[in-house]
This record gives C-alpha cells, structure tokens and sequence, in this order.
C-alpha cells in the first residue's frame, strides 16, 4: 500500500485537473429574465451589405440569415371573449415566436467622432431599458454629450445645449428596416439617436390597433378583399402565413372592427395598423419590399442623399466618407437582445471597409460583391461601464484608441456576456484559483512525504 | 508596470522551460549529462520561482483589482499565473528537499509527467499574457479546440471547487500517513 501512495496521489492530481478542465465555465451563465438575462445560443451572425448611390438616391442592400422570418410584430388573439395581446417584447426571444425581424444602420458623418471608434457603444448609456439595472421609467439609446454626467440616464444637458448640440450635428441617423410594422409599405422607418432614441419629423408607418375603451382592435381585415377577418393562431404558429399571404393591416385590406362577427378562439389581428409615412420619417424606402427566401433575409433600403433635413438626417455626398454600424434582430427578439457590429467605414467611391460604388440609372445591379461583416451579441455592456476603472482599455478609450484595435467581434461578445454575471464570476474564479493551489499543495506534500518514505527505507 | 512585466516574465518563463528540459535530460539519462542537469536543475527552478513572484507581483500592479477581476483574459492569465508558480515552486521545494532521490523508482516518472503540465501550464499564462497585449497566436485556437473559449473566464462550480479542496486534502493525507510510517 506504501508503495502506491504516490502513484494514486498522481492520478488523483491528474485527475482533479481533468475534472477541473471538463466542468469549467458551468453553473453561473444561465438566463434570468427576473434580471433581464437572456443569452442567444449563437453568439455571431454573419451579415452581407452592398452599397451604392446614383446622382440623387443611396442604397444599402443587406442580407442575413434567419431561421424564420419575424413578419409579425404583437397580435392581438381572441380567446374566451376578451383579445388577448401576444408577441410583445421580452428578455431574449419570445417564446410564441412572434416579434418581427429588423435590420438596423446607424449613419454619421464625422460629427459624433467617438462612434467612428466605438460604434453603439458610444449610444449604451446607463439605465437603458432591457438592462439589469434599467431605469424605472423608459430610457432608448443616447449620446454621452446629452446628459452632464456619464452614468446619469436622468441629467439631462439644458434644452439649449441640446438644440446646439443638434444644430452641430451632433446625432446619429438611424435606418431602421421593421419585418412587420414598415416592410409591408415598402418603406423603414428613418430615426435618429441624440438625447433619445426618435423618429424623425413627420408620421411613421404604423399605429397601434387597439381601442382601450373598447378593448378591442380598431381595425380588422376586410373580409371582401382579403377573404377573412382575421388570421388564425394555429396557422401562424404553423408558419403558414407567410409574404405571399395579406398579413399586415395595410389601408387597402383595413376596415372598421365589428365586434358582432361572431369572433372565434385563436382568430388573430395585427396589433398594428400601417400607414403611408409622412414627412422626414418617410424618407428610407425599402424598394422591392425586404424578403425571406431560404433563410435568409435580403433587403434594400433607399434614401436620398440630400433629404434637406440635416436636423433629422446625415446628408451624404459623392466621395464622402462616412461611418455606419449595423445591427439585425431575429429569432423574435427586441429591445438590446439584437446582434450588432462594430463601426465600419463607408465611402462613396471611395476605398473603405464599406465602399459604395455609383452607377447610372434608377437602381443598381447588384452584383455579388458583398462586404462580409461579422455580428456580435453585445450583452449589457454600456459605455459608463466601459470609460470605468472596471475596464481596463479605460485609458486607451480616453486616448482614443478605436475598439477594432484590441477587440474582435467575437472576443467582445464573451467580454459582454461575462459583463451581465460578472460579480458571480469574480467570486467563483477566486475559489477557482484557491482551489488548485490547494490541490497542489496537496499533491507536493504527498509527493514529498512518499519520496522521503522511499529514502528513509 | 505593464512594461516591465512584460520584460519580467521572459526570466521565469526561460528559466521553467529550462528547468523542464533539464527534468527530462536527468529522467532519460543516468550518465553525466542527466547528473549535470541535475545539478543545474535547482537553480533553474528557484530563480524561476524568485523571478515568477517579482513578475506576479509586478503583473497586479499593471491594473487596478477592478479591472483585472473584471476582464476575462485578465482573470485567466491571473489564474493560469497563479498556479503556475505555485506548481514551480512545489518542484523547487520538492528538488531541493529531495536531491538525488528523485530520480529513483516511481518518482523518476511522476517528475517527467510534472514538468509536461508545467510546460503546458507556463505556455497557456505566456499566451494568454500575450493576448492581453494584442499579440494573438494558434494556441488560442487550439484551447478552444480542447475546450476552453479563452475569451471566458476559466472557473468551475462549487461542486468541483469542493471536489478540488478534498483531493488536496486527501493527498496531503496519503503524505502524512506516509511520512509517519516511515517514522515508525
């Protein structure tokens, strides 16, 4: 038996580290949607853009996979009598699958300079909606200069600061493509991000469809255009509705809501109604309307590059160089559960990481010259976070040093993951550390002891 | 302190790759050149250990804790530091406790499989330190390969923290109980 003591000692070292290496990284990162925690089970996702621009108009085209295409944002379901609200925004994805798709693109053109280096980083303020530490009332993207302190969501700079701020151009324009609530009229919905995230002037291209005096829809399908008055849930849930169906309330197929049509269980309308957009917020079309064919989403999105709104939008010239980011939501996903890349560079006619390149006439001809850029999942990283003594690019941040100098994608989406558990993980890597030195000591002294035992015998 | 970490490290990462050869030269050779490497052994392994601590303590001083415990490949190239000099210093204090005895029966063996983990060991801090500094190689990939997503920090749960702390303690034990049927 003496003689084995170091021989098990041995196994039971080597045993201890295999143990330690086969069951790492388990028991902490697991979804918590009381605390807004909800982790994708894919962490990248590649996205494909082509840009071009004529004399007048630019054009993006984008293209990603997604297993379903989210053409549905909320319904209203009937059940029992009462419509009853499905498909709204939760942590992570819904679980009735209904949310729709987007693709999203911020756009500047060198008047926000930390988004050149830190893309939607720059626009993660503290207390925005979707966080663990969300704010009691509803904060969207921002921009750090809008507020008087980094970290207060609620210390607004003064209304005059503001409106400088803004004459400087001190905003992001954000394009923002929705599968059910802008798609359906051809169009995305034209944004922007500056003390809040806004649309521009004018109307959007949806409403809501819903009468809370009543309790019921506004509007249902016009069973003489469409055939029916509404949709079903069984067929929905089947995926067989799909863009070739009528499945938004468009005006053409919208009538009034008759609540004696003798409703049944699982009849669905849109919690949405659509409408032509108005004004500035009307200015991105989305020719061809954005598909789903073969899982994978292809959209195109039009603008002009003068929209003589330079209040609301990044005015973009021939041979101008500019900065844009991107971001795509899908598998019934809202809020900051979306996939986003790091800043790109755009140039038109210009060599850049995105070079859109002019053509004559009315569209272009795509040809399959895509730029292949890689999403990431972000986790709750916000930029209080990352300008603090807990980051430690902090300094390099204040140098300016761009995030694509030290980070990849997918490093950044382990770091934004690890961000959301982290005082878990610090105190289970202590004991980690702890652990193995002790198994070490261990092992030294059996390993010494038995070797003195072989000597003194 | 970032600089001079990075010119510190390269003494006890020399000086246990060196150390680990020369464990190797001893266990496949009993002529002179294993008794040379034998000799020359403990000076490898103590100015490993001296230069490892002066290096470790220089390397928490690179960041402030919060950063560090905040960031994962801090955190990993922390850990895999820790028990890299903890498992250096075991075969300092073992070589120098022991001497020549280590080169006999089982020990021979045990010693030659301790210097492959330590080599494992001291290349996985050397990556991961260099990765902290924006030098990315292969090795990275071959981690992910065996396993380990190094962009995440390595821990493990309590279970395995309990079962880690026993195993330590149950050797010790075994030692013990060696050590004192010797003395009897």
């Amino acid at each position: 038996m003496r003689k084995s003591i170091l021989p098990i000692a041995s196994l039971l070292f080597l045993g201890g580290l295999a143990v330690s290496w086969a069951t790492h990284g388990t028991s902490i990162v697991v979804n918590d949607p009381a605390r807004n925690i909800s982790i994708p089970d894919t962490l990248t996702v590649p996205l494909q853009v082509q840009a071009a621009y004529n004399d007048t108009t630019m054009f993006f085209r984008y293209r990603w996979p997604a297993a379903n295409p989210g053409i549905f944002h909320d319904v209203l379901v009937y059940q029992d009598g009462k419509w009853e609200r499905r498909g709204d925004g939760v942590p992570g994805s819904n679980p009735d699958g209904l949310h729709e798709d987007r693709v999203a693109m911020m756009l500047d053109d060198g008047s926000v300079p930390e988004f050149a280096r830190y893309g939607g980083y720059i626009t993660v303020g503290a207390g925005l909606a979707g966080l663990t530490d969300e704010a009691p009332e509803e904060v969207t993207k921002y921009l750090p200069a809008t507020r008087n302190r980094l970290g207060a969501w609620d210390d607004m700079a003064d209304e005059d600061v503001q409106a400088r701020l803004r004459e400087a151009g001190y905003f992001l324009d954000l394009w923002h493509w929705r599968g059910g609530r802008s798609n359906p009229m051809g169009y995305a919905d034209d944004q922007n991000v500056g003390i809040e995230r806004a649309g521009d002037d004018g109307r959007s291209a949806y409403g809501t469809n819903w009468n809370s005096d009543l309790s019921q829809p506004n509007v249902m399908f016009d069973k003489d255009t469409t055939g029916y008055a509404a949709l079903r849930w069984d067929d929905i849930m089947a995926g067989g509705v799909t863009q070739d169906e009528t499945y938004a309330l468009i005006p053409a197929v919208s009538v009034p809501f008759d609540p004696t049509l003798g409703w049944q269980n699982g009849d669905v309308i849109p919690r949405r109604t659509l409408r032509m957009p108005e004004g500035s917020r009307a200015d991105i079309a989305a020719p061809g309307k954005g598909r789903w064919v073969d899982g994978y989403w292809d959209v195109t999105l039009a603008r002009a590059l003068d929209t003589g709104a330079p209040q609301d939008d990044k005015i973009l010239n021939d041979l101008g160089m500019y900065d844009v980011a991107f971001a795509i939501h899908r598998n019934a996903t809202g809020g900051r559960w979306h996939y986003v890349s790091l800043p790109q560079r755009l140039g038109l006619g210009r060599d850049a990481d995105l070079t859109a390149v002019k053509f004559n006439g009315a569209r272009p001809q795509w040809a399959d010259a895509w730029t292949d850029i890689t999403l990431f999942y972000p986790g709750q990283v916000t930029w209080p976070l990352l300008n603090s003594a807990a980051h430690a690019g902090a300094d390099q941040i204040a140098e300016g040093v761009p995030v694509r100098f030290r980070h990849s994608p997918e490093q950044l989406t382990h770091y934004g993951i690890e961000v959301e558990f982290n005082n878990q993980i610090r105190r289970q890597w202590l004991l980690t550390i702890l652990a193995g030195v002790i198994l070490i000591a261990g092992f030294g002294i059996a390993l010494n002891q038995s070797i003195s035992r072989s000597k003194g015998a | 302190m970032a600089a001079y970490h990075v010119v510190l490290v390269h003494f006890p990462i020399a000086l246990w790759l060196g150390a680990a050869l020369l464990i190797f030269l001893r266990v496949v050779n009993d002529g002179p050149m294993g008794h040379a490497a034998d000799r020359a052994l403990p000076v490898f392994l103590i100015l490993g250990v001296v230069f490892g601590a002066v290096a470790y303590t220089i390397g928490l001083m690179v960041w402030d804790w919060q950063a560090l415990s905040s960031t994962p490949m801090g955190r990993n190239h922390m850990l895999t530091a820790s028990w890299s000099l903890a498992y250096f210093a075991l075969l300092a204090i073992t070589r120098v406790i022991q001497g020549e005895a280590l080169w006999h029966g089982t020990a021979r063996f045990v010693m030659l499989i301790l210097s492959g983990v330590g080599v494992a060991l001291v290349g996985i801090t050397g990556t991961l330190g260099g990765h902290l500094v924006g030098n990315y190689t292969e090795v990275g990939d071959v981690l992910r390969w065996l396993g380990w997503e190094i962009y995440s920090t390595y821990y493990v749960p309590n279970l395995t923290v309990a079962l880690l702390i026993i195993l330590g303690v149950v050797m010790a034990g075994l030692g013990v109980m060696a050590g004192r049927k010797t003395a009897a």
